[in-house]
């Protein structure tokens, strides 16, 4: 068994960028939507049998073990050759959530199954009325016996049509002080009576995310991670590290070489005008990855991120979301028209990219809530 | 209202405008506002027929046009009223595509053509289309590669590829620019004609653009619509007033986008608290506000422009204000509604989709805000050195 963290980190990263370029399939690279199961099972089912399916797990469960060091340089070099994320909730929520938090039985029956692909998990938080808000979530589960009763809604659940399973966030208490405290964490079998799975389809037209309803969904008791009650706290403590993922600068990176491109073509790139805010958008990009260095270095360290992580993210999705806008208008007359536009020696997607840059302002915490975040607990501001 | 005995009332223009805007009005909510446009976006020719016999019937395809041709030769104020009430419902029929266009060109080359033409298009059963840019995307009429050649016995024949033609698929035939020996010349083509072949592209709509190809389409005289400076005239005017109308249409738009958003505002609790409350929201949507306000203005003053001075460089000034303020404005507003409806907003299901699609085809249609900001530049240029000279 290799160890990973033994080896210098540009021998690792060479290795690790080697074997991308080699396996992942070409077809697949950057694309501007998340990738269906039938789509993306092949390159899931190379990376388990490398071993390489939870780079940052324990070695004991399964993982490479990777320090967070060199889990940074894995995620880095897949990024850098746009290699599409997987649905890896198993990988990056459910897997490190069961280690620190499972029980023997779930570490045990749930970490071998993500591993071998066989169980593909959806994130379950967001209900209709519960948002920005996701304390106020109503989704209820009631013990009856041996077994919670799950009668709600969740919504916006990404690829859940995919999913065999759902993790989700319920309400134990409704009876609590505070709507933080009546919250539990769940583990559902998607296969289980009584739910039902609506796919939506988005402003793209692409399927990517659902809504999921429980009629009297029975759940064993067992499946509850960590205390009742005491849900809210383990999901809160799983989101740091999503800002930082959130932050990274590499869609930006390649949304302006592409931009670069369909101006070289359209014979634009050294007009002034142009060249003026294309530039102050590579300058933006350059700082965002210096920025993101930063507090990628604050993980090689093994310390926490603090509050302020919450720039990354907004900077980052604002800063793509402008390349896209610069994409439409460069593009001029052909800049409403779908799909791949045929630019002579490119052909470019500026409306697939104007769309995926619309809902990442959005996810993960919406960009004003992580204004708010900064305003209050990094310049101390009163609410 | 039925506008055909409009020109005849006695009521002030005021109140014609009035009335007129309450008919558009009265329309799109008989209609279903901006479902019908949802309805009909996967669809060819990705609009109604049996609405558009309803506009003829309306009176509204006949607006502009001379009385001559049996139009009601009223203004292009008139025209922006139904543009902006149109695109307040996202309607899909080609209005400003084909009758200010396309029709636009032909009555104000005027001669056999249009007279022949105009009436059907007035009545509803004949829809033209104005194929006048090339791949190249240039926006300057007069950059034009398509060709009128003239065989060994005199014979004419048309020749080259016209881009970004709206709703070619549906369109009876075309206005094409081309050049002669002498310069700028417009001929009039059925679609059926022999050596007319179609590709189409689907636009953020689902309404189609096409590429046309004129393959040694063999024509004569009797096919031609102007030539030189009155073909430049014509064609010129007509680009400047769909663009005017086109602004009026995103007004429509990014309205009726502002007002949804506003009342999603007052409606969405979050934290116990309209999300409205939150003063992070309420600035942005003021400063959305005076967007459309803006836009509102720069619209007004194109349309009064362009009415009072036509082919003038101040007449042109004014339509690339209002056409950059219009664009930027209209897909600010979308994309801002989405962020400020969170998840909601990005999905198909909700209409806003279907204004942004529709904000991303009309600002880039006729020349994006970079485009009309470029071309102002170089009137307020001239004009600074007509002031020195
Ligand atoms: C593509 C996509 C994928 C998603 N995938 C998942 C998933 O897999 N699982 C899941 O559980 N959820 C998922 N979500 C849901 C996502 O977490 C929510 O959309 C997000 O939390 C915002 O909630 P909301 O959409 O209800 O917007 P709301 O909370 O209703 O917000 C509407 C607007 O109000 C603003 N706002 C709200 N509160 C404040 C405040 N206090 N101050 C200032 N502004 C405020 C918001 O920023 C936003 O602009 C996904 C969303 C998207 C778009
Ligand atoms: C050159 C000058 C000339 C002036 N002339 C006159 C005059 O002729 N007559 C007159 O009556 N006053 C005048 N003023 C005073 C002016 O009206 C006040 O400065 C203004 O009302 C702001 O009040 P403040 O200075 O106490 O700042 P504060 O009210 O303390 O505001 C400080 C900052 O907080 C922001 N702020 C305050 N409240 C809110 C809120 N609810 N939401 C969001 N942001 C907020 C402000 O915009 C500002 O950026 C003048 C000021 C200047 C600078």
């Amino acid at each position: 068994m290799t160890d990973w963290n033994a080896m210098d980190d540009e021998d690792f990263r060479q290795d690790v960028r080697r074997f991308f370029e080699q396996k992942y399939p070409e077809q697949l690279r950057y694309p501007l939507q998340r990738l269906r199961w039938a789509e993306i099972k092949g390159w899931y089912l190379t990376l388990a049998e490398k071993g390489w399916l939870a780079p940052n797990w324990p070695v004991e469960y399964g993982g490479m073990g990777l320090s967070p060091a060199k889990f940074l340089i894995f995620l880095e070099e897949q990024e850098r050759w746009g290699v599409a994320r997987t649905p890896d909730m198993g990988m990056t929520m459910v897997g490190p959530l069961l280690i620190k938090h499972g029980t023997d039985e779930q570490k045990a029956y749930y970490l071998p199954r993500i591993l071998r692909g066989e169980h593909i998990w959806c994130q379950g938080y967001s209900e209709p009325n519960a948002g920005s808000d996701l304390a106020s979530l109503k989704t209820s589960a009631i013990i009856d016996g041996d077994e919670f009763v799950i009668n709600g809604q969740k919504t916006w659940t990404t690829l859940a049509q995919d999913a065999t399973h759902i993790f989700m966030l319920v309400r134990t208490d409704p009876q609590s002080r505070k709507k933080q405290e009546g919250i539990s964490f769940l583990l559902v079998d998607c296969a289980s009576p009584g739910i039902t799975v609506r796919p939506i389809a988005n402003i793209a037209g692409h399927e990517e995310f659902c809504e999921v309803f429980f009629d009297n969904v029975r759940v064993p008791k067992e499946n509850i991670v960590g205390e009742i009650n005491q849900g809210w706290s383990i999901a809160k403590a799983m989101l740091s590290f999503e800002r930082i993922t959130l932050g990274s600068p590499k869609q930006s990176q390649y949304a302006l070489g592409r931009l670069e491109l369909l101006a070289h073509q359209r014979g634009i790139l050294e007009d002034p005008v142009f060249l003026d805010k294309f530039t102050a958008l590579q300058l933006d990009v350059a700082d965002l990855a210096s920025a993101y260095a930063r507090f990628a270095d604050v993980v090689r360290r093994g310390e926490a991120l603090g509050p302020d992580v919450s720039l990354l993210k907004i900077w980052a999705t604002e800063t793509y979301a402008r390349i896209s806008n610069l994409m439409v208008e460069a593009a001029g007359a052909a800049g409403a028209m779908g799909g791949k536009i045929d630019f002579g020696a490119a052909q470019i997607d500026v409306l697939g990219n104007f769309y995926y840059a619309r809902p990442a302002p959005i996810y993960g915490g919406t960009n004003e809530i992580q204004r708010n975040i900064i305003a209050k607990n990094v310049l101390g501001l009163p609410s | 209202m039925n506008m055909n005995t409009m020109n005849e009332s006695h009521v002030d223009r005021d109140d014609e405008r009035r009335l007129l805007k309450d008919s558009v009005r009265a329309f799109v909510e008989r209609t279903g506002g901006a479902s019908r446009a949802r309805a009909l976006r996967r669809c060819s020719p990705g609009f109604d027929r049996s609405v558009w016999r309803e506009f003829a019937d309306l009176g509204w395809l006949a607006v502009t046009l001379p009385e001559a041709y049996g139009g009601l030769n009223l203004s292009l104020a008139e025209m922006a009223i139904i543009a902006e009430g149109l695109g307040g419902a996202v309607a899909p029929e080609p209005v400003i595509e084909a009758v200010s266009l396309a029709a636009g060109v032909l009555s104000h080359a005027g001669g056999p053509l249009a007279e022949a033409i105009l009436p059907q298009v007035i009545a509803g059963t004949l829809i033209p289309a104005l194929a006048w840019q090339e791949s190249t995307g240039s926006y300057s009429p007069d950059a034009v590669a398509t060709k009128v050649q003239t065989d060994s016995q005199g014979g004419l024949s048309l020749h080259g590829v016209k881009a970004f033609v709206p709703y070619a698929e549906a369109s009876d035939g075309f206005v094409v620019s081309a050049t002669d020996a002498c310069g700028l010349v417009l001929f009039w083509v059925p679609a059926s004609a022999a050596g007319v072949t179609l590709t189409h592209h689907r636009l953020a709509t689902g309404a189609s653009v096409g590429r046309v190809t004129f393959d040694h389409v063999p024509v004569t005289e009797d096919n031609r619509v102007a030539s030189a400076d009155t073909a430049a005239r014509a064609l010129g005017l007509a680009i400047e007033e769909a663009t005017v109308l086109a602004s009026a249409a995103l007004v429509g738009l990014m309205s009726r986008v502002l007002d949804i958003t506003v009342e999603y505002l007052k409606v969405r609790v979050q934290f116990g608290r309209p999300i409205g409350s939150f003063q992070a929201l309420q600035h942005r949507a003021v400063d959305l506000y005076i967007q459309r306000e803006l836009s509102n203005a720069a619209l007004a003053d194109a349309i009064k422009e362009l009415s009072a001075n036509g082919n003038s460089s101040s007449a042109h000034g004014a339509v690339s204000r209002a056409k950059a303020r219009c664009s930027d404005a209209a897909l600010l507003i979308c994309r801002e509604a989405v962020q400020m409806h969170g998840a909601i907003g990005f999905t198909d299901e909700y209409d806003l989709g279907l204004y942004l699609n529709r904000a991303l085809v009309y600002s880039a249609w006729l020349g994006n805000s970079d485009h009309h900001r470029r071309r102002y530049a170089t009137y307020w240029k001239d004009r600074a050195q007509g002031v020195a000279a």
